[in-house]
Parts: structure tokens; sequence; C-alpha cells
């Protein structure tokens, strides 16, 4: 569980001005399920799942992808941003017990 | 006499306890504050009927299949990890672009699997995710595009072994 939090992006090694680019990106994170008691009835805590997940570029918003528990554990999103100038792109990720994640991929054109 | 002590202690003991969840809400809700405005808890213990009541109003959807290009297996043997990917074929300029993504599984416990929330610098409207399944049921894939058009794609996934829990 020491893994919580490590993320993973993948850009295409080659990238040239002006494309249109998917970004794939993994974070490692347990995504707690509901659980329940032996009633059936739910059992209230503070899961822990990721909720939020910002993507930006060049200091701008791309995606922000808003999650619940019904996505998967570990989870993976996969992306597309144009390449315009090269720069920083960053994916951040929110949980619900207020842990923050990130991952970076330096644009480059070659 | 240890008998007498012990109960206020734990009473004490719970009371701290609880305190301190009420401390750690607090900080979650300062940290997530602006997600919070957007959408009052979006994923929700619900039936789909209210989940998507409570996303879209009364709008009608329209059925999308000409634009939307819907990616998920016919067969998912794994519940637990369903990629999914949605792609739309539509313009992404200020003017007239795909603004928000939904993913809807109709028998999970809680329908609303993500929202994505595009700009127009993502040049094209693609993404994907690994979602949960439950049960066996239909998929749908909703796009609003800028203008507040609706346009829907679903699709039926069967389930082999759950993934949702509980």
């Amino acid at each position: 569980m020491t893994d919580i939090g490590k993320v993973r992006l993948r850009v295409p090694s080659t990238i040239k001005a002006g494309d249109v680019v998917q970004v794939r990106s993994l974070i490692i994170h347990p995504m707690e399920r509901i659980e329940r008691d032996q009633q059936g009835k739910i059992v209230q805590k503070n899961y822990n799942y990721i909720n939020k997940v910002t993507v930006t570029y060049l200091g701008k918003t791309i995606a922000v992808f808003d999650t619940t528990q019904s996505v998967a554990e570990n989870p993976f999103f996969s992306f597309t941003f144009k390449a315009t100038d090269p720069g920083q792109l960053k994916v951040q990720f929110l949980d619900t017990t207020g842990g923050k994640y990130e991952g970076t991929a330096d644009i480059k054109f070659s | 006499m240890s008998e007498g002590y012990s109960i206020p202690r734990r009473e004490a003991l719970k009371a701290l306890g609880v305190l301190g969840v009420g401390l750690a809400a607090g900080g979650l809700v300062q940290g997530t504050a602006e997600a919070q405005a957007q959408a009052p808890a979006l994923g929700q213990n619900e039936s789909v009927q209210d989940a998507m009541k409570r996303l879209f109003g009364g709008k009608p959807i329209k059925d999308g299949a000409a634009v939307i290009k819907f990616d998920i297996p016919l067969i998912a043997e794994n519940g637990s990890v369903v990629p999914v990917a949605v792609s739309v074929d539509s313009p992404m300029t200020p003017a007239s672009y795909v603004k928000h993504i939904y993913v809807v599984a109709d028998k999970n416990r809680i329908p609303i699997v993500t929202r994505v929330t595009l700009a127009p610098e993502a040049g094209k409207a693609a993404v994907g995710a690994n979602i949960r399944l439950g049960e066996t049921g239909e998929v749908r894939a909703i796009v609003e595009q800028s203008d507040g058009t609706l346009l829907q794609v679903a699709r039926e996934v069967k389930v082999t072994v759950g993934g949702c829990g509980g």
C-alpha cells in the first residue's frame, strides 16, 4: 500500500507542433468501494477514493474528470490535448482524504 | 473503582474520535470546495432515473450514434476493471465544442461513473477510463455540447463477475 499516489503518465515519444496528442495516465490508488454491514446497511464513513482529476497544460485546464466510486481500482484515464507549445503537462489527482498526487510530463517537439 | 472510571473515559475517547472525524471532514470540504460547489456529491447511491434527473433535469436527450464512438467490451469477464473509451466526432473550437462527457452505468449502485469537463484546447473529444460494473446492464455515454445539446449512446454489457461489491 505504500505505492498509493504513484502516478504514471505516458505521452508519445515524438510529438510535432500542432498535433492532437493522446496521453494515458495511471495512478495507484485503492478507490475504496462501499461497504455494507450484516443487515446490508451501508457503512457510513469517509471512503478513500479519487474524486477529481485535473489536467493542465501550459497553465490552462484541459480536462477535469469528476469521478465516483464506480471507477476501477488503480484508475486509468486517457485524454487528448493539442500540442501548441513546448511546456509542461500536469495531471493532478485529488482524493476524498485530502490526498493530492501529481504527475508531470515535459512536452518537447522533435 | 476502575469500573466507575472506565466508562467516562470511553465516552470521552469516543467524543474525541467524533471530533477528529469532524475536523477531517472540514478540511476535506475546504480542499475540494470548488468541486463541491459544482456538483453536490456527484456519486450518490440512487437509481439511474434519479441520477439522470439530477444531472440533466428534464432535458431531451437525442440519439448520438452518428457522432459518438463508444468503445466498451460486450462481455466484461471481470466487472472490477472494464475499459471504456468515448470519442466524439465534433469540432473543438471555442464556439462549438464538447463540454461534458458523462459515463453512466445503469445497474451500478452509484450510477454516475464519471463526468469529464473538457476545454476547447483538448483538440479532440476523446477520453478513456477503467470503470467498475456491478452487474449486467446498460452503460451509457452522454455528451453535452457547448450549446447544451445532449446526445447519448447506450450499450449493453454482460458482466460475468461483478465488481462493485457491497
